[in-house]
């Protein structure tokens, strides 16, 4: 790397841009933040305030003390886990045979993959509702880790076959000359480098089920409730509950946030790992 | 290898292709037959086959047109910026800088935030009587008074869209950031060896190589965002006079009301919108695929 | 040995009792929380049922969200799909739906031979059968809110003002309270939080059958020139611009906040409204002059026909409306008792919002419930009314789209 002038500029200019990008991503957090350490009489005060004159966690301590929060918590995580867990395995078999193979029917089985989230749930609802029930799994964490893999599979398959296509077959073909077999080249070759595109495609499959709200309060009652349900909870007839909705959101983040640094280590090591093999 | 078929790529498929079909086979068959039928359940008693029916109804609803065009502003610039800000934001994490592992997860924020708590968070910051952009906006002296963004007709829109880019920009970013780790170094020390600059880099190297992942989360997004209700849902439910109801928000309220047959038409009608769009670029990535066989 | 005697006679006595005791049931009660206090209070009451109602039933509630309404599809869906609860909490609105849907159970014969039947209004019974279109009853009535008009009496004395007795003075009164405070050529205070989002048609209903407008037909001359009227406050500044989108939630908050000096709503925001105003808060009846109509707000209890314990189900919905349920639950959440013994205790009498409720109910009503109501009240409405507010249609033409949305 040379070291220039321009190049300084150059570096200033994108420091800009990508603190530019953060304030917008991140300010509605911080909001939401405020919010949920403000008084409410603060809320709707005649002046904005963008730290609370008097800061109360009280929304905090109440979610925990009376709303038992670290249920629809552990639920959500036990959820979103094994959707993503499942849907992974299940969707890197199908994407390795579209990008690896031709046969026939190939391109309809994609196309067919593709069109299944093309419909809106809503429709959809009633006749699901039955089958899970049929299926003896409504009310329990499968019906939701059910319908979210089925859900995610699709866009799974084809953000996994893209990244697959991208990487060329001369890779895993060189082990196989080597004489390993193609399992062996696909475990050993193949799904280091593939690491980061598996983390960014777990991390769609676990956001999706995270925050999903419709199937959630069809397929669960009070024993297995998720967050987006319980949030909804917070928001009655007689209005919202600022303190604990925004307390709840923030809750809800920060530990997402703090799986995915230790997970985006792995965007990394798939680059050195690919480094040495390739 | 005799002509015997290769039994694997099937295997390897089958678990896929089972979950999906247990679970979505009889709702969207019964969807689609639903289109056929006068299927109110408000009023069980005149459900009956009525061929194309709710179509010639759908095709002569102004709304559905007025629906339709909102859904391509809403795809068209809610994606389009989407992946605009995500490539950048892909390509800035993607350079070395301290705390770039904290920035990285944090700049996911939106992507994690629940639905609900988005659609609430930003009535709140677009709200017309204490919204934070109110007075951001007129503290910069941009504008003298508060604006109702999300009561007026022209405003309510673009705060949807707004919103909605907000929302995406993480998911182009960790796609991108992903697909660029595949990239291998040698073809940029060759392009240095060459003088190139970055942008001639960036033109000749870097989206070539993310060629397939590019076309694939557009394709992915583009189905995702037009689908998505939530978002608009939370903050407008498609008023102020339906100023923000995309195809997908009318099928949900008309779903709402439970006169499935006229939302099925309506999510047919969508699908097939989609499937028209996704033909392009399906031929374009089976094209790819096949000239990097 | 003393030990093993004593568990002997205990066992023997729970041997005994399970023996007295009808079999154990489970009844499954589904609900919505208007807020979290509401959420532990029905928890409260459902094991005070289970310890005291003596017949072996066990209700288990399960809380589900209000959603904007979306509560009645997801109950609809479950039900539609062959599950959902025994019993569940119902707006009267979504009677046609599941009605025609065979979904509910009919009340008659259960209500017949309950000895506290004669504790509800007969007008709340026959509010109940209209509903459904039939002879019969579907739903237990549980509570019921009147719309009132909160005012700020420090505003009106400011205003120079006294509480409007009519119509035509409550307009007068929306313009003289609207007021730039601090001079800087913008209002600060607004006379009158219009809401103009979802759940605005109950309050917007006074102004069109105060001119003399029925339901029936929203486009005579005399509703829309309650429609008019309706769009001059927000024309002329009298109202907040937000109003469009103003639900409950900022029309409340608005008022809370001083931003305006009336608003819409009923008892249930009343004890909100004294903690943040003490005795500068008070009410009075939604004025007529050619007519007169406020919103009657309900909630009830229905049960499910796939239900397999229905005697149960009953006695549970018999608690809630007139046993000690019924007392619980108006004195928590300040509705109105349908009871009308709970009516007459001295804690619903003392309340002055509880005074003006009762003032207000000889002429409360309710929209005519059809199957197009619920549609109507969440999109159609709005989204016209929206429509008239930013002149993009006529106060006439906001009525033929009104009319033709409900009577399809």
């Amino acid at each position: 790397m040379k070291r220039s002038p321009a190049g300084a500029a150059k570096n200033l200019v994108s420091y800009l841009l990508l603190a530019g990008m953060l304030v917008f991503l991140l300010f509605p957090f911080y909001w939401t933040f405020v919010t949920s350490i403000k008084p409410e009489s603060e809320l709707y005060g005649k002046t904005v305030t963008y730290w609370p004159r008097k800061a109360t966690f009280e929304s905090y301590t109440r979610l925990f003390s009376d709303y038992n929060f670290i249920r629809p918590m552990t639920n959500s995580l036990i959820v979103a886990a094994s959707t993503t867990l499942v849907s992974l395995t299940v969707s890197l078999l199908a994407a390795y045979s579209f990008s690896r193979f031709q046969f026939k029917g190939r391109k309809f089985l994609m196309t067919l993959f593709l069109t299944n989230n093309m419909f809106p749930t809503v429709l959809l609802l009633i006749p699901l509702y039955a089958i899970m029930r049929k299926l003896g799994i409504l009310y329990t964490p499968f019906a939701l880790i059910l319908a979210y893999t089925t859900f995610t599979i699709p866009f799974s398959i084809w953000l996994l076959n893209g990244y697959l296509a991208d990487l060329p077959p001369s890779l895993e073909e060189a082990a196989m000359v080597d004489g390993a077999n193609r399992a062996q080249a696909f475990v050993r070759i193949v799904l280091p480098v593939l690491m980061p595109c598996i983390v960014a495609t777990g991390a769609y499959v676990f956001m999706t089920s995270w925050n999903e709200y419709t199937f959630a309060v069809m397929f669960t009652n009070e024993a297995n409730r998720t967050i987006p349900v319980s949030l909804k909870n917070l928001i009655g007839q007689l209005g919202v509950e600022w303190g604990m909705l925004t307390a709840g959101g923030i809750i809800t983040i920060v530990p997402v946030c703090f799986m995915f640094f230790f997970a985006q280590k792995r965007l990394i090591e798939g680059l050195t790992a690919g480094a040495v093999k390739g | 290898m005799g002509r015997k078929r290769n039994p694997w790529p099937y295997l390897l498929v089958a678990p896929a292709l089972l979950t999906v079909l247990t679970v979505v086979f009889i709702p969207v068959v019964n969807a689609v037959s639903m289109s056929f039928q006068s299927y109110d359940l408000r009023r069980p008693s005149r459900i009956g086959f009525i061929g194309l029916g709710n179509y010639a109804e759908v095709l002569s609803d102004p709304l559905f047109w007025q629906s339709v065009w909102k859904t391509v502003v809403w795809v068209g610039v809610g994606v389009g910026f989407q992946f605009l800000f995500g490539f950048i934001l892909a390509l800035l994490l993607n350079r070395r800088f301290f705390g770039r592992g904290i920035v990285r997860s944090i700049s996911l924020i939106p992507w994690v935030t629940p639905g609900v708590l988005i659609g609430l968070m930003w009535r709140w910051i677009y709200d017309g009587s204490y919204g934070v952009l109110n007075d951001i906006l007129l503290r910069l002296g941009i504008i003298r008074d508060y604006v109702p963004f999300l009561a007026r007709g022209d405003t309510a829109f673009p705060a949807v869209i707004l919103t909605i880019i907000w929302q995406g920009i993480p998911f182009f970013a960790l796609m991108i950031l992903a697909g660029l780790q595949g990239i291998p170094e040698e073809l940029y020390d060759a392009a240095d060896v060459d003088g190139a600059n970055g942008v001639q880099k960036l033109f000749r190297i870097t989206i070539p190589s993310l060629r397939n992942v590019i076309f694939v989360t557009t394709l992915l997004r583009i189905i995702w965002v037009s689908n998505s209700v939530d978002v608009i849902f939370n903050l407008t439910e498609g008023g102020p006079a339906y100023a923000t109801q995309t195809l997908s928000v009318y099928v949900f309220n008309k779903g709402n009301s439970l006169n499935l047959g006229y939302a099925a038409t309506m999510s047919i009608l969508l699908a097939l919108m989609l499937s028209s769009v996704a033909v392009v670029y399906l031929r374009r990535i089976f094209r790819n695929q096949e000239a990097a066989r | 040995m003393k030990k093993v005697f004593a568990l002997a006679v205990v066992l023997s006595m729970i041997a005994l009792a399970v023996a007295a005791a009808p079999k154990p049931v489970t009844i499954t009660h589904w609900y919505w929380a208007d807020n979290p206090k509401y959420s532990a209070v029905m928890k409260e009451m459902a094991a005070d049922f289970n310890a005291t109602n003596g017949k072996g039933i066990t209700v288990v509630v399960q809380e589900y969200p209000w959603d904007g309404g979306g509560y009645s599809e997801t109950l609809f869906r479950a039900a539609m799909g062959g599950g959902g609860p025994d019993t569940s909490s119902a707006k009267l609105t979504s009677t046609p739906l599941f009605v025609s849907n065979n979904l509910w159970e009919n009340l008659d014969k259960y209500i017949n031979r309950w000895k506290d039947k004669d504790q509800i209004d007969p007008a709340l019974w026959k509010t109940m059968r209209d509903a459904s279109r039939t002879k019969n009853v579907f739903l237990m009535p549980w509570t019921t809110q009147v719309l009132y008009v909160y005012y700020r009496p420090s505003m009106f004395k400011a205003a120079g003002i006294s509480v409007p007795k009519n119509y035509a003075e409550f307009l007068d009164a929306c313009a003289k309270l609207t007021k730039d405070t601090d001079g800087d050529g913008r209002t600060d205070v607004y006379g009158f939080g219009m809401r103009g989002f979802r759940g605005g048609h109950e309050p917007w209903g006074s102004f069109i059958q105060a001119r003399g407008g029925t339901f029936a037909d929203f486009t005579t001359a005399k509703a829309v020139a309650g429609m008019q009227d309706f769009i001059d406050l927000f024309k002329k500044g009298y109202v907040p611009p937000t109003a469009p989108m103003d639900g409950f939630n900022e029309i409340i908050a608005n008022f809370k906040s001083g931003k305006t000096a009336m608003t819409v709503h009923h008892i249930g925001s009343s004890t909100g409204m004294i903690d943040t105003f003490g005795d500068d808060v008070d009410a009075f009846p939604f004025p007529g002059a050619e007519g007169k109509w406020t919103s009657m707000g309900d909630t009830e209890n229905v049960m499910f026909r796939s239900s397999k314990n229905k005697d149960a189900a009953f006695e549970w919905l018999a608690y809630l409306a007139a046993g000690k349920g019924q007392i619980t639950w108006c004195a928590a959440t300040g509705n109105v008792p349908v009871s009308k013994a709970v009516q007459k205790l001295p804690q619903f009498q003392s309340s002055r919002f509880m005074k003006v409720s009762i003032e207000g109910a000889p002429f409360a009503g309710i929209y005519p419930v059809l199957d197009t109501t619920t549609e109507w009240i969440s999109t159609i409405w709005p989204n016209t009314i929206a429509a008239a507010l930013q002149g993009k249609i006529s106060a006439a033409e906001a009525m033929k789209q009104l009319q033709t949305g409900l009577y399809k």
